[in-house]
């Protein structure tokens, strides 16, 4: 490339990401045939407590539903189709119309049957969706479901509100282990349950530290690596141990990278940052920015994998000061984990999303602490969990000088209105309005 | 009824003259989960914040791809037409909702503002204690706006006037359950909406005199006799506009409707957690209908009961709650074969196409209706 600033390397780390992902994948696959494995609808991402069950595998529609319209739009909007006649808003969430569309069909895209859930458990969200989702498959089947709550409230932390929420949030999911014990037969392990507290907060921290990196220019990754990998320990299940090693090898490539500056992207003159989710079929938007010697460094929602953040005095990104200190007791049982894990604040820890009630200067601080010249914002329609404030969150940027380009589509998993030639002439001129032309052709 | 249609077409006015004869404060909500009781035993009058029907072209700037109804709530806002409340409480429920409250109380900082969290998992085993306690904090807040402690004996005078306010409204749709029903669906959709904006008790005087003059009214000529379900509805247009095809809106299984008045708070000692069972027993709306379902056995209830000859399903376009639980309301209607029309609206209702619609559902029903015939031979 006739316009290279900084040396590009490929990463190492992309053949164990793939083995990783992979190896989940079959394990749904399997899973559905194999006897005594249950698979389950949902998330268990709040709080991995499915752990503790060694033959269940949870699946999340969102995933699901965004591969299909990335991988076949006929396929996918068969799905839809089959969903819509069944009731389903044509306008609603393309991620749950292509998942449970294609339950309705019967048949996956390479004509196998489609896995049956088990079960449904609860994936509490700010998101609407996410609390009417897993009803179609607990009706279709019929499967048990239970339920689970988002707890919210807004202004600064308040013990006072805060115990009968964590209350609630400990006995819905002891609720729900109880019962899969009782009726699926299944022994729930307390222990690996307790193991893996400490996992997650290690994660975090190397985490914590990949985005610190990315704060240095050149970003020594892009938001199209974090893509592949923000999701691997949690949403995509693997052994904590492994996930821990997975993360510590992710970190040390990474700072290697920043120390040596080698760039995501070899000709970064510009760095912008997004909003959850991007138009996940049409991804080589990146590729484009890049004509331009743009870098995405990502948004909000990948960088969950650095737990809530905060902007430091020294102008950096840290981990947010605590509510409130963890109960000072043993960690034995597995009521004993969940309340150390709910105890120190109620609305946690999916934080990007509660941010938007409860801290909405948070994209203001992110922006700030990874240095972002502008910002683009997707807006998806009726995109309950999707799009809510982030006309808000856009002009708050403005505020601090950032330029925001937003686009416009019927949803993440759902391509119909997506106009892509469009949004790369957005693009254009978003970028040529700025100063910047492209840098090659 | 003329004197409930002046008030809810003059709601601001209305809204602002009790302020003025009572110096008491009003507090807009966006959620029919509000428990108005705390707010009224406080003092205030809450007000269902409710859109309108005006072009739309200040809310783009903060808003996409929301529902019209909170846009125009959020519009209105804006527009200085909810200049006169002192304060804005919303309750979980529709994010549009959430939206459009948050972003009011950005805009107008100075507003008294309050989120109550009510479980979207009504029936969990802890959810009565959660909800107990989110009233309780909220009954703190008031305390502490009003400067005046909230005493068990207002909140005893409070849950007293809003139970009556649910009887007499009740006695409403009793009257419209009749094989000839002496009241129009869009009166008593006009009630149900005003019993939302207005002061209770002064409600309850009027109603008490309105119930026997429409007892003693001629029965309404016989026709197709429909049910409407679907998004929250903010005018009596589509009542009247099956009306004008020779139906009439019997009964509704609407959030704001029906679900709105059907259960009554049961006095308890404990006043909060008494609350908060009425308000987590009262029937789901759609949203809140996710592990045990209630919404469509009432559906079919309410159909059954009030001898409803088919179904409207207006939703509102962008209304997400409706759209992901439509699928559950079809499978019952279809299962039952129960004749139903849905279609989605927007800013407005266009008359023509809707009154086609309509039409074309009464036209469907109408010839298998032996009830009908029989009656016109006698």
């Amino acid at each position: 490339m006739s316009s290279q600033i900084w040396e590009t390397r490929p990463l190492e780390i992309w053949g164990k990401a793939k083995e990783l992902r992979a190896r989940w994948q079959r394990s749904i696959d399997e899973s559905a045939a194999a006897p005594g494995s249950l698979l389950a609808h949902g998330n268990a991402g709040e709080i991995d407590w499915s752990v503790g069950f060694d033959s269940l595998n949870i699946v999340e529609d969102n995933p699901h539903g965004a591969m299909l319209a990335s991988l076949s739009d006929e396929y996918a909007r068969k799905c839809r189709l089959a969903s819509e006649t069944r009731g389903w808003g044509r306008e609603l969430c393309g991620y749950v119309n292509n998942c449970w569309g294609s339950m309705f069909l019967g048949y996956q895209l390479d004509g196998s049957g489609f896995p049956m859930r088990d079960m449904s458990v609860p994936f509490p969200d700010v998101c609407d969706q996410h609390t009417k989702r897993g009803q179609q498959c607990m009706d279709y089947s019929p499967i048990p479901r239970w339920g689970g709550d988002c707890t919210m409230y807004l202004g600064p932390y308040d013990p006072d509100r805060e115990k009968a929420l964590v209350e609630h949030k400990v006995q819905c999911t002891l609720g729900a282990i109880n019962d899969i014990e009782r009726i699926f037969g299944k022994e729930f392990d307390d222990e690996k349950l307790v193991k893996g507290l400490g996992a997650r907060p290690q994660m975090e921290k190397y985490g914590l530290e990949i985005t610190r990196l990315m704060a240095r220019t050149p970003a020594p990754l892009s938001s199209k690596e974090l893509y592949s990998f923000f999701t691997i320990g949690m949403l995509t299940k693997v052994d904590p141990d492994e996930a821990l090693g997975f993360w510590k090898a992710l970190r040390d490539e990474t700072k290697w990278r920043a120390d040596n500056r080698i760039a995501a992207v070899g000709n970064e003159r510009y760095r912008m940052m997004e909003a959850h989710p991007p138009a996940w079929h049409y991804l080589k938007f990146y590729r484009y920015l890049e004509k331009y010697g743009a870098v995405c460094i990502g948004s909000q929602y990948t960088h969950t994998m650095s737990g809530p953040l905060e902007l430091k005095e020294d102008g950096t990104l840290g981990p947010r000061t605590k509510n409130a200190p963890p109960p000072d007791r043993p960690v034995r049982t597995r009521e004993d984990a969940l309340r150390r894990i709910f105890s120190t604040d109620a609305r946690g820890p999916q934080v990007y999303k509660i941010d938007e009630y409860i801290r909405p200067r948070s994209i203001s601080e992110f922006a700030t602490g990874m240095g972002v010249n502008g910002a683009i914002m997707p807006l998806w329609r009726c995109g309950v969990g999707c799009t809510l404030t982030r006309k808000e969150q856009a002009l708050q940027l403005n505020g601090i000088g950032i330029s925001v380009l937003h686009y416009e589509g019927s949803q993440p998993g759902d391509r119909t209105d997506m106009d892509e030639r469009r949004f790369l002439d957005q693009i254009d001129v978003w970028m040529e309005g700025q100063g910047f032309g492209k840098l090659e052709d | 009824m003329d004197r409930f249609r002046n008030i809810l077409e003059n709601r601001h006015d209305y809204a602002r003259e009790w302020k003025k004869r009572t110096g008491g404060r009003v507090l807009g909500y966006y959620e029919t989960y509000m428990p108005e009781e705390v707010a009224y035993a406080a003092g205030a009058l809450p007000v269902r914040i409710m859109a309108g029907h005006r072009a739309d072209d200040v809310t783009d700037r903060q808003m996409y791809g929301n529902c019209y109804c909170t846009r125009d709530m959020l519009r209105q806002f804006l527009e200085g037409d909810y200049d006169y409340v002192d304060g804005v409480v919303n309750t979980e429920g529709c994010q549009w909702m959430y939206n459009a409250f948050q972003t009011a109380v950005n805009r107008r900082p100075g507003l008294f503002s309050h989120y109550i969290f009510v479980p979207d998992y009504t029936d969990g085993r802890t959810s009565k204690d959660v909800l107990k306690s989110e009233l309780g904090v909220f009954r703190g807040r008031l305390e502490e706006w009003t400067g005046s402690a909230i005493t068990d004996g207002a909140l005893d005078a409070a849950i007293d006037v809003y139970n009556e306010n649910r009887r007499l409204l009740r006695r409403i749709y009793e009257l419209r359950r009749l094989d000839r029903p002496a009241i129009l669906g869009s009166e008593a959709m006009g009630l149900l909406l005003a019993s939302q904006i207005m002061d209770k008790a002064e409600m309850n005087v009027m109603l008490r005199e309105l119930i026997p003059e429409i007892e003693r009214r001629a029965p309404a000529e016989d026709g197709v006799r429909l049910m409407l379900i679907g998004s929250e509805t903010y005018d009596v247009e589509l009542e009247r506009i099956v009306e004008s095809a020779g139906g009439n809106v019997v009964v509704d299984e609407l959030d704001n409707g029906s679900s709105y008045i059907w259960n009554e708070t049961i006095p308890m000692q404990d006043r909060l957690m008494a609350l908060a069972l009425r308000y987590l027993g009262r029937p789901h709306s759609a949203l809140k209908d996710n592990v045990w379902r209630r919404r469509p056995q009432r559906i079919y209830e309410l159909y059954e009961d009030f001898h409803a000859d088919g179904v409207v399903i207006a939703k509102q376009i962008y209304c997400h709650p409706h759209g992901s639980d439509m699928y559950a309301v079809w499978k019952m209607l279809r299962e039952r074969n129960i004749p139903y029309h849905t279609f989605e609206r927007d800013t407005t209702l266009p008359p023509s196409e809707t009154r086609q619609r309509i039409e074309a559902l009464i036209g469907m029903i109408k010839p298998g209706m032996t009830r009908l015939r029989g009656w016109s031979e006698a």
